[in-house]
């Protein structure tokens, strides 16, 4: 199917108090499978997703491999909401997605209202 | 306009399934249509068929399947999301040698493609729940 629209996926939630953040990527993905490919903005407690975890002490599988699989899929810059890292006191040194550029949102309203359509996770 | 909604909320213990439904009477009065309702997380809750909800509170489900027989809506939940909350049809629940399925009338399980499909060709999504 060709993409005519253009799709923004955000990221809002921390990675595993919650398995919205989990189905979020793997929507993520599976649009991207699709060849509906999505910018992805991580905003809010969506950033705790890009640090290093360790959930396997919570008896969770690492959310870190779905991250990782992004630019794998055509998602290759991954977006992040500027605020939101200041907020939690995350510096851009803190992460890494090997294969992923990063790009700070300084003003997400405007980001966000630029897309056709927003999915939400 | 072509509305999709998804949604997150599970009936009776988020607003958000309540108001995707009032959200979806509102968009089909107002002459527009309704793609699909995808429902995905803890929203496939929407499609179990034991919800039983005390006789003094609404009965989401039986709302979903009016208005869904009344405007052929699709009705389709994440089969990804559904197979974790226990949400299965009968062919699933042998499938995956569960003792029962429990997924109501009028609903489909469906891969995430749907809701990839759905982006592609609606108007508008909106997310309900979460």
């Amino acid at each position: 199917m060709a993409q005519e629209k253009t799709l923004l996926a955000m990221c809002r939630h921390a990675p595993y108090g919650h398995t919205i953040a989990r189905e979020g990527l793997e929507a993520v993905l599976a649009c991207a499978a699709m060849d509906q490919v999505p910018e992805v903005l991580f905003i809010n407690d969506g950033v705790l997703q890009l640090l290093e975890q360790n959930p396997k002490t919570i008896g969770e599988k690492n959310l870190r491999r779905n991250l990782q699989a992004l630019p794998m899929f055509g998602v290759e810059t991954l977006h992040v909401c500027r605020r939101s890292l200041e907020e939690r006191g995350i510096s851009l040194d803190n992460i890494d997605v090997p294969g992923a550029a990063l790009a700070l949102v300084d003003n997400p309203g405007p980001y966000i209202a630029g897309f056709d359509q927003v999915l939400s996770f | 306009m072509q509305f999709t909604l998804v949604v997150y909320g599970a009936p009776h213990a988020s607003e958000g399934a309540n108001t995707a439904l009032r959200f979806a009477r509102a968009v089909l009065a107002s002459g527009h249509g309704i793609y699909r309702v995808f429902f995905y997380g803890d929203g496939v809750h929407n499609g179990s068929a034991l919800v039983a909800p005390p006789q003094d509170e609404q009965d989401l489900l039986s709302q979903w399947q009016d208005l869904k027989i009344a405007h052929n809506l699709d009705l389709t939940l994440c089969i990804a999301a559904a197979q974790r909350r226990g949400v299965l049809n009968d062919s699933e629940a042998s499938r995956l040698e569960k003792p029962s399925g429990n997924m109501a009338d009028g609903f489909e399980l469906a891969g995430l493609g749907q809701l990839a499909e759905a982006a592609a060709v609606s108007d508008r999504i909106v997310t309900f729940g979460s």
